[in-house]
């Protein structure tokens, strides 16, 4: 029964010519939405790329120039001795600190186009070194990215709606739906029967274009099976909550004008009006001040800890004994500056902290309510398959703190010790090690999205088989 | 006999639940948005002003240094905000807030806000542009979808028709029935948002304001003539809506991003890595300030003591410090000029692109003018980059002539106190003109105007050759 | 095989069907008669379930319409005023869809055509789309989805008002082979000429109620009308 009903389904879907449409649509979509993200994806790998290759062409004239101080053959000229700790920390030995791209990346653009990707290190707070934005035109970054989670957060809702808003309705103008429910059908078996054909007809349709379409970019790294594997269970889930959306108001028994405003309703409140007011909401209760007060803070800071000089210094050896030289006598220039440096550093930590704290504040209750709307959760979902995520950049951030703390405590004791490097040890210097964010948290992230689509989806299931049961053909 | 059709239109849109529903949900997003741009308005400014004081304080009381010092510690200059960007916060949100203006470098804005936001912020914010480019759009579709189509199915258009209604008076009802439902929800708004205006800062720059809200209408008036003409075209309300919605989709959820990874092509920019790179060669190339040892030094050199006619750099009845410091920003300048310009002319032409794409989406182009009478459109900024440059330059100029023409055999040990900061100007930028705004924004204006004769055009043919049935 | 007892179907106050008991027996044409609101196309969403009685029961070959909600319609077929089909697929398509949606064994393509065609319907019209297809074709083609089915008792709401005079006697033709062969029918109909002609029995239906009940063979034409005019009257 059922399949008689599917196949005539599939009958009138391919007479319509709806099918044909909306796959090209979708392949267009899709099509166009993984090109612009493999297109961004080269673009960072190939800003990568460059780093490292500054980096081994910097660190290699280093390790030869040292060389050729300890012969004799050059002299150490500058304004301060090159051999310094402060200099191979501060500037000649400072190595990246980058977020590789992840084997999705391509997939979904997520924060990535907002965010540093990689820091040139320095001996001070990262937020203090010189701008690491990548160039992009604002208006851009305004509009944002056509890319896959974008076609699939907004546009493959509305291309199951454009199926499916008149399931029932369709039948009801047309009173095809009297003359099959006067056979021994129930109206839940008949649209089991549209939901299914429709639901295997776009799966099929949209995995095979995304299949073809990954099969073009070379997908490499951790993880990219079960990524993929979970990717399609978020689509999955995420098509089945509209295509159970439309079958609840399907039954609510309207024409299918009125069913099309709703739906559209329905799209426009969780895949914009949600986001924007929870958004609103969130800074309006937390709001973060703008970052010229922090400017600010931060030069009123510098000012202070420069004018005081030796002072600064000796206040920091009195936080610090155990860098305090044991020979006592007149500090040097990088002493007081990196003494001085730290002081601002300490100082406007509190000012950094109200920042983060704020943004952080905001993002617990995104976290807490982004449950209203299935479009937010999938976005997450996606960007956390990606690895384009707040969650990956908070990981990277706090790698990256982490590393820096460690080249920090490494060179300030030289730094204080006037230590003067030699060639043999610029190898032993610490290393950075990029460390992906845990599968398990990102999987644990993507299961938690997915439970907050599963349950309305299952809620609203309930909901329409009970207004189903209660649908009369004639009032 | 139009009145009458606009009367009876309006009375049947107010009975309706669902038209009264979507008004007031419209009309409140749009008061929300007003009141909440109009706070962030005032506390941005509060903001500025108190940092551009700042800055100033710090400036002129930096006390004994030398010039060149004076000139590393620079100033910071943060972009002022105009009253109408409470409207639209426009590329603010994605551009830095500020910019250092220090000796020898040209520096990026740094700060986005937008980096500062929860993750919900690529979602969209909610502005008052937002609701009525993307909201007022989807509620004059609702509006008038089923303008002649619902006719048509009650059986009322066989009846009107025989009455001897003209199809194109029908039409002209119809839109002003459309445009009288649209005025009970935007004169409020409109009214709201220009006492916000003028509260926020004590003036209402109504030029702007006045061509803000016309642009917006003749926006406004492409969908509604977009929306009768489909009506009448087709050949049920169903096929209306979903034809309209999908025109909607692509008008403000395709087109903008479509068309900023299309520019992007197009025109693409180097990463920021390339950038510095690039330019860093560049002036490797030319005279290092601190290490006067290279090439361009040597020419220097022997051009001074020819210039002075003297045989050694001691014998020079200036400052030779002073003279390489100068020679050396205008080596800088002119690499910067090179490279920051050919990276914002590639800017430019994307924006410029972008609004050619207003051919086929009207919200590129009503996007485009509105960033441009808020003030917060690239080309503005822009604007701002270059008059903050022009000011970096000058007060650079400023300290290094001074050393020049005091510091002969001191060179760095030459110090100066707050006096000489006293005569540095305070950097003042004057937002551009009018005229200037609108020049940027030529393409989006006449392709806003191409869709509003079009809408009414598309109106008037599609309701000439009405169908009955 | 198709029977009312003290059927009844209210809306709030207002009484659509009060008390109806009826019986129609295999091989019976019973029509209904009525002014527009009389009840008759009640009576008839009743016997498909559509709507729920408010009292009183309902069966089909003594299954309970409301109680066997599927397996009594095994046993119906109905055809509207216009019998609606999927305009973009043809007449056999739709045909072999609503025949299997009857839950009898599959078809053949062959049978299927013969179908059409003892319902009256050109071979060539069978592969056109219903788009194209006159009100008379279609209701062939429900004729030959009600053959297919093997249906035991036809309920059809006014089926003939609108076709012109010969394909209304077609339709009558059609109807009598169908009583012959032992279905039941239930007619509603404004015709009094057609329910004259092929109905074994006639009821009169007013605000609701059956208000008389007659053999088409105990009253000629003339007084078929007089004895119409003057229940509808008052």
């Amino acid at each position: 029964m059922l399949f008689s009903i599917m196949r005539n389904e599939w009958r009138t879907l391919l007479a319509e010519r709806s099918l044909p449409a909306i796959g090209l649509l979708l392949a267009l979509t899709i099509g166009y939405g993984i090109y612009n993200g493999q297109a961004w994806v080269s673009f960072m790998r190939e800003s990568l790329a460059a780093t490292q290759a500054e980096y081994a062409e910097r660190t290699q004239k280093l390790q030869s120039d040292f060389l050729a101080y300890e012969a004799g053959s050059k002299k150490p000229v500058g304004f301060s001795d090159p051999r310094g700790a402060s200099a191979v920390g501060g500037t000649s030995a400072v190595p990246y600190v980058a977020l590789t791209p992840g084997p999705l990346a391509a997939l979904s653009v997520g924060q990535s186009d907002l965010y540093p990707y990689y820091f040139k290190l320095s001996l001070r707070s990262k937020y203090l070194t010189l701008s690491n934005d990548e160039i992009e035109n604002p208006v851009n970054l305004l509009s944002g990215r056509f890319d896959l989670a974008f076609v699939i957060v907004y546009l493959y809702p509305l291309l199951i709606l454009a199926l499916t808003y008149n399931l029932l309705s369709s039948e009801h103008e047309q009173g095809t739906l009297a003359m099959t429910l006067a056979n021994p059908v129930t109206l839940k078996t008949l649209m089991a029967a549209k939901v299914l054909t429709r639901g295997l007809a776009l799966t099929v349709l949209s995995l095979a274009i995304l299949v073809v379409a990954i099969f073009g970019l070379t997908l490499t790294g951790n993880g990219v099976a079960w990524r993929l594997a979970l990717w399609a269970v978020v689509m999955l889930v995420y098509g089945a909550f509209w295509f159970v959306l439309a079958v609840g108001i399907n039954a609510l028994g309207r024409n299918s004008s009125a069913n099309a405003l709703l739906l559209a309703g329905c799209w426009l409140c969780f895949a914009l009006l949600v986001p924007a007011l929870l958004n609103l909401a969130s800074t309006a209760m937390y709001p973060v001040p703008s970052r010229v007060e922090m400017i600010q803070a931060m030069r009123n800071a510098g000012k202070e800890a420069q004018q005081r000089g030796s002072q600064t210094l000796a206040r920091y050896f009195e936080d610090h004994p155990e860098l305090a030289p044991a020979g006592g006598g007149r500090p040097d220039f990088a002493s007081l500056s990196t003494a001085a440096q730290q002081e601002v550093d300490r100082q406007i930590q509190p000012i950094l902290y109200r920042y983060e704290q704020q943004v952080s504040a905001q993002q617990i209750l995104v976290d807490r309510f982004c449950y209203l709307s299935p479009a937010v959760l999938t976005q997450q979902a996606l960007n956390d398959l990606a690895g384009t995520g707040i969650g990956a950049y908070r990981h990277f951030n706090q790698q990256a703190d982490r590393f820096l703390k460690t080249w920090q405590d490494y060179f300030f004791p030289l730094i204080f010790a006037r230590k003067l490097f030699v060639s043999a040890e610029l190898a032993s210097l610490p290393r950075y090690v990029e460390v992906p964010e845990p599968g398990s948290d990102i999987v644990r992230r993507v299961l938690l999205s997915l439970a907050g689509i599963l349950v309305p989806t299952l809620v609203l299931t309930v909901w329409a088989i009970r207004r189903l049961n209660r649908y009369r053909l004639a009032a | 006999m139009i009145s009458t059709i606009a009367l009876k239109e309006i009375t049947e849109m107010r009975r309706d639940d669902r038209f009264r529903w979507a008004g007031a949900v419209v009309l409140a997003l749009l008061l929300v948005s007003l009141g909440i741009g109009w706070s962030s308005y005032r506390e941005l400014e509060r903001q500025h002003a108190t940092a551009q004081q700042e800055t100033r304080k710090n400036w002129l009381t930096q006390g004994q240094k030398s010039p060149h010092s004076a000139a590393h510690y620079g100033v910071y200059a943060f972009k002022p905000k105009m009253p109408l960007s409470l409207v639209d916060r426009g590329v603010d949100p994605y551009t830095g807030v500020a910019v250092w203006l220090e000796a020898h470098k040209q520096n990026d804005f740094r700060y986005r806000p937008a980096q500062d936001a929860n993750s919900l912020a690529r979602f969209g914010e909610l502005t008052a542009s937002t609701v009525l480019q993307t909201l007022v759009p989807l509620l004059i579709i609702l509006f008038s979808f089923a303008a002649f189509t619902g006719e048509r199915e009650n059986g009322t258009l066989r009846q009107l028709l025989s009455l001897g209604v003209a199809p194109s008076a029908l039409a002209a009802g119809k839109a002003l029935g459309v445009a009288g439902a649209l005025g009970l929800l935007l004169v409020p708004a409109a009214a709201v948002g220009s006492a916000a205006i003028s509260l926020a800062s004590g003036d209402l720059d109504s030029g702007r304001s006045i061509l803000l809200g016309l642009f917006y209408l003749l926006y406004f008036a492409a969908f509604v003539g977009v929306s009768l003409a489909i009506s009448a075209w087709v050949k049920s309300s169903r096929v209306a809506l979903i034809a309209l919605l999908g025109f909607w989709i692509f008008n403000c959820l395709i087109a903008p991003r479509a068309a900023s990874d299309l520019s992007k092509r197009v025109y693409p920019t180097p990463s920021s890595f390339a950038f510095a790179k690039a330019m860093q060669v560049d002036l490797n190339n030319g005279l290092d300030p601190h290490a006067a040892s290279q090439e361009r030094a040597k020419e220097l050199q022997a051009r001074v003591l020819k210039q002075y006619k003297v045989d050694r750099i001691e014998d020079l009845p200036v400052s030779y410090a002073g003279l390489s410091l100068m020679a050396g920003e205008e080596h800088g300048d002119e690499v910067y000029d090179r490279h920051y310009a050919r990276l914002w002319d590639q800017f430019e032409r994307q924006v410029h692109l972008q609004d050619l794409i207003g051919l086929v989406s009207p919200l590129m182009s009503v996007r485009s003018l509105s960033m441009g009478l808020a003030g917060t459109d690239f080309q503005q900024h822009r604007h701002f980059a270059t008059a903050a440059e022009q000011y970096r330059r000058y007060f650079i100029q400023e300290v290094n002539t001074d050393m020049v023409k005091n510091a002969i055999g001191k060179d760095y040990g030459y110090l100066r106190g707050n006096d000489l900061w006293g005569t540095v100007k305070e950097f003042r930028y004057t937002a551009p003109d009018l005229g200037w705004v609108l020049q940027q924004h030529r393409a989006a204006l006449l392709l806003l105007c191409l869709w509003c004769l079009c809408g009414v055009a598309l109106a008037y043919l599609a309701t000439r050759r009405l169908r009955v049935e | 095989m198709l029977e009312a007892v003290e059927l009844s179907k209210s809306y709030g106050a207002h009484q659509a069907l009060h008390r109806l008991n009826l019986r129609i027996d295999p091989g019976e044409v019973y029509c209904l008669l009525g002014a527009n609101g009389a009840g008759k196309t009640t009576t008839i969403n009743l016997f498909l379930n559509f709507v729920e009685p408010t009292s009183g029961t309902a069966t089909v070959n003594g299954l309970d319409v409301t109680k066997q909600a599927l397996e009594s319609k095994r046993h119906l077929a109905y055809i509207p005023e216009t019998v609606m089909l999927y305009k973009n697929l043809t007449g056999l398509e739709n045909l072999e869809y609503f025949a299997a949606l009857s839950g009898l064994p599959a078809y053949s393509q062959a049978e299927l055509l013969g179908f059409l065609q003892e319902a009256g319907l050109q071979a060539e019209a069978a592969h056109r789309r219903i788009g194209g297809y006159s009100k008379g074709m279609r209701q062939k083609v429900g004729i030959s989805i009600a053959l297919a089915k093997k249906a035991k008792a036809l309920l059809l709401d006014e089926p003939t008002s609108g076709l012109d005079p010969k394909a209304s006697n077609e339709f009558s033709e059609l109807l009598k082979r169908l009583s012959d062969r032992g279905v039941a029918i239930l007619m509603a109909t404004h015709d009094l000429f057609r329910a004259k002609e092929s109905g074994t029995r006639v009821g009169m239906m007013k605000h609701g109620r059956l208000m008389e009940s007659l053999s088409t063979s105990d009253i000629g034409h003339a007084d078929l009308e007089q004895l119409y005019l003057r229940h509808m009257h008052d």
